[in-house]
């Protein structure tokens, strides 16, 4: 083998290696994180919450960060999750985390029922994901529609509670949201979605089916957020409509996303534990001053680093990089 | 390569998942019935909404425990029977700022960080919902204030004690019987959908329609609902002789402000908060848009100079007058007969095990009256002897006098009906 063939070889092995590594290692080191976790802090509900809002923070990750979509209504699939899980708990005796599969594929359904709001932009589309979400909110509550959803008296699967399980769910479902986003992220699909989301015309010029492949990232990040409104309805047990469909879910989401970075695989998880963390460390004695903290940290961001904790980290690695080369 | 990876960390996700499983048994808290040595202080623990939809009731209610651990302390603690001897409260309260994820959070950290010995729920159902299985879960007690939800009470579950109102469904049993005494004939109904609202509203329906009368007007509205002209329009077209709306506080004063803007006057116009929360109503819809319109009138309207635990209507509204001024209001009895409950369950409990509390707030069913009228609590857990009165709002010369005008026995005025410029 001539001696640049070979050092290419080298090279191609070491890149493989490492695009397999580094998502492996995202995806384990919360997942093991989240699994010490409770050796230190009993708190299991606040570490399930937690782990929920990673994998939300995820799927806005999906969809906002490779798309450029804002799912302002991204609670509808949560919401839809936790009611098609808990239905199929009560009514079918499904095993709960047989359930929660379901509430995945209910939220996906529902994705591609609502799949015509492509069609709008910008604020347009945010504004129509939470009209839609709140429609159906409204159609669950219903006391009309009581012998389906049970209406406005929510549901209570006591007898399905399970806190351990429930926990162990959303740390698997940490990893599978953490693995779909390096899929993407490391998958021609994803160079897709970067480039429709960059400019959906060249895109679409130069051969992207722009529709199909916005749907599919649409249905993956319906799917997580069903999921994640499953294991939500299951650790919580018993709760009304408004719990599960409740805009702040999407808010904290998008923010949690924002705050770590879209895009990347890393932030959206860290942005969800140091942000959830600060929340509850506040929140035990303080909530009121999360609102202050919570409004000042969305300012800063927005004026110092727009693409995320992870953003205002390469700028800084960029930097020293730069110095060091000019150094030498 | 990439599917060794994802193997790789497929089987480091399993053996993690089994880690956290087998710590999840761990960390339950059990009800041992082992009586060890007396306890320095009892925790009682709480959350309040110290802003956002619930905090106009949740902090009355607050108030009204603050009120009784204030008290007990004044006398050296709680009495707790299983030891013969009163031991210092400590009461450990969390703002959940109104939200039902934030409460199941903080109630968690109440059992499992703070291990408290006494546990009571925040304001209303949508708050106190996630307690319920958290409570069950960790063999926990759970003194739920006012969440008087249907859900919350099944034969199966042992942990809860509903502490100040019957469960909502059977809330307007005397409001029916008092519209049937009255022969009002067509009736219109709006509700919020939501547990509270639509339940009441079930039980009013089918308990008109045993008597054979059908609601000419039956109509449930999100719980966001905070517009009714369109609505008031088309009930005011079917001329109805009762108009009935069961909401949230929130609710019920944009729908009262709406009547009273609209200029239109009907016979009989009910609202569910203004009983439990007269001053604020006042301040917010005013004494004309108040006057003649009925309500569910509150314990805290009826007198009850003599009472089996705590103290009585007259000390009570003198003593937290003077401990919490302006915040006198039938929640913040509420709240103080919460701790009357566990007081009570305290005395009679053999130990201080979660079990024994139970079976001591059992022991009191049906053997206490306090300000809150007569505690009864059916084997489900819940509050079945507290009926509420149909109470009607006159002017005075202090500006609106509430009286229970519904049934005879709790009387202390006569309906007027119809509202007189109706």
């Amino acid at each position: 083998m001539p001696k640049t063939a070979e050092i290419k070889t080298l090279q191609n092995t070491g890149s493989k290696t490492k695009t397999l590594i580094s998502p492996a290692i995202a995806t384990l080191v919360p997942v093991i994180g989240f699994a010490l976790a409770i050796h230190v802090y009993s708190n299991e509900l606040l570490l399930t919450y937690m782990a929920i809002y990673v994998a939300l923070a995820q799927g806005v990750n999906i969809m906002y960060g490779f798309t450029g979509y804002l799912p302002f209504g991204y609670f509808g699939f949560f919401g839809v999750g936790a009611y098609v899980s808990g239905l199929a708990m009560l009514n079918y005796n499904l095993p709960p985390v047989v359930a929660v599969i379901v509430g995945g594929l209910g939220g996906a359904l529902v994705g591609a029922i609502l799949s015509p709001l492509f069609r709008l932009r910008g604020a347009y589309f945010a504004i129509g994901t939470l009209a839609a979400s709140e429609a159906i909110y409204t159609i669950v509550a219903n006391p009309s529609l009581q012998s389906i959803t049970n209406g406005p008296y929510g549901l209570n699967l006591a007898n399905y509670y399970s806190s351990g399980m429930a926990y162990g769910s959303a740390i698997a479902l940490v990893a599978i949201s953490i693995i779909a986003v390096s899929y993407v992220r490391g998958s021609r699909f994803g160079l897709t979605l970067k480039a429709i989301r960059d400019d959906p015309y060249s895109a679409s010029m130069a051969g992207v089916n722009v529709p199909r492949q916005r749907f599919y990232a649409w249905l993956i990040s319906a799917a997580i957020a069903g999921m994640a409104g499953s294991i939500f309805g299951w650790a919580t047990s018993v709760f009304y409509p408004q719990a599960v469909f409740d805009s702040s879910l999407s808010v904290l989401a998008i923010v949690f996303a924002l705050f770590g970075g879209v895009g990347s695989v890393w932030g959206p998880t860290i942005g969800a534990v140091l942000l959830y963390s600060v929340y509850n460390a506040i929140g035990i004695s303080n909530p009121e001053y999360f609102q202050l903290i919570y409004g000042l940290v969305i300012v800063l961001l927005v004026l110092f680093a727009p693409r995320g904790l992870l953003g205002f980290w390469n700028f800084f690695a960029q930097k020293i990089r730069r110095k060091r080369v000019t150094n030498d | 390569m990439r599917t060794k990876a994802l193997l790789a960390s497929a089987a480091a996700l399993g053996v993690t998942l089994a880690a956290c499983g087998s710590s999840s048994s761990s960390s339950t808290s059990s009800g041992s019935s082992s009586t060890p040595a007396a306890p320095a202080q009892i925790t009682v623990g709480t959350t309040y909404s110290g802003s956002g939809a619930y905090a106009t009731s949740s902090i009355p209610e607050y108030d009204g425990i603050k009120f009784w651990v204030q008290q007990e302390n004044a006398k050296g603690g709680v009495f707790v029977g299983a030891y013969n001897k009163r031991i210092p409260v400590k009461l450990v309260a969390y703002n959940d700022l109104s939200s039902a994820t934030t409460a199941a959070t903080q109630y968690n950290q109440l059992i499992t960080q703070d291990k408290v010995n006494i546990f009571i729920a925040d304001f209303g159902s949508v708050l106190t919902a996630p307690a319920v299985s958290l409570a069950e879960a960790h063999k926990v007690v759970l003194f739920d204030q006012t969440g008087t939800g249907i859900p919350f009470f099944t034969p199966q579950n042992k942990y809860i004690v509903l502490c100040d109102l019957p469960v909502s469904s059977i809330w307007p049993d005397v409001l029916a019987k008092f519209i049937i005494s009255k022969k009002i004939k067509n009736i219109a109904a709006i509700y919020d959908t939501n547990d509270f609202d639509a339940s009441q509203a079930t039980t009013l329906k089918s308990d008109l329609a045993a008597a054979g009368i059908n609601l000419s007007y039956y109509q449930g509205v999100p719980t966001s609902t905070t517009s009714y002209g369109t609505l008031l329009q088309t009930i005011s077209a079917q001329k109805p002789d009762a108009v009935l709306e069961f909401g949230y506080a929130a609710n019920d004063t944009p729908f009262l402000q709406n009547v009273q803007s609209s200029g239109m006057h009907f016979k009989m116009v009910f609202t569910v908060f203004p009983g439990q929360l007269l001053g604020l109503f006042q301040q917010q819809v005013g004494n004309a848009g108040l006057q003649y319109t009925y309500t569910y009138g509150t314990n805290f309207y009826v007198n009850y100079p003599t009472v089996t635990e705590g103290l009585n209507s007259a000390t009570f509204a003198t003593d937290f007058a003077k401990a919490f001024p302006g915040q006198l209001n039938s929640l913040s009895l509420d709240g103080y007969n919460t701790g009357l409950v566990v007081q009570a369950s305290l005395k009679n409990a053999k130990s201080l095990s979660q079990a024994d509390i139970r079976a001591g707030a059992m022991a009191a069913s049906g053997n206490m009256t306090t300000l809150d009228g007569k505690f009864v609590l059916n084997s489900e857990g819940a509050q079945t002897g507290e009926l509420l009165p149909v109470a009607q709002l006159f002017p005075s010369s202090t500006g609106i006098t509430l009286k229970a005008v519904y049934p005879a026995s709790q009387a202390t005025g006569t309906a007027v009906y119809p509202a007189p410029g109706a």
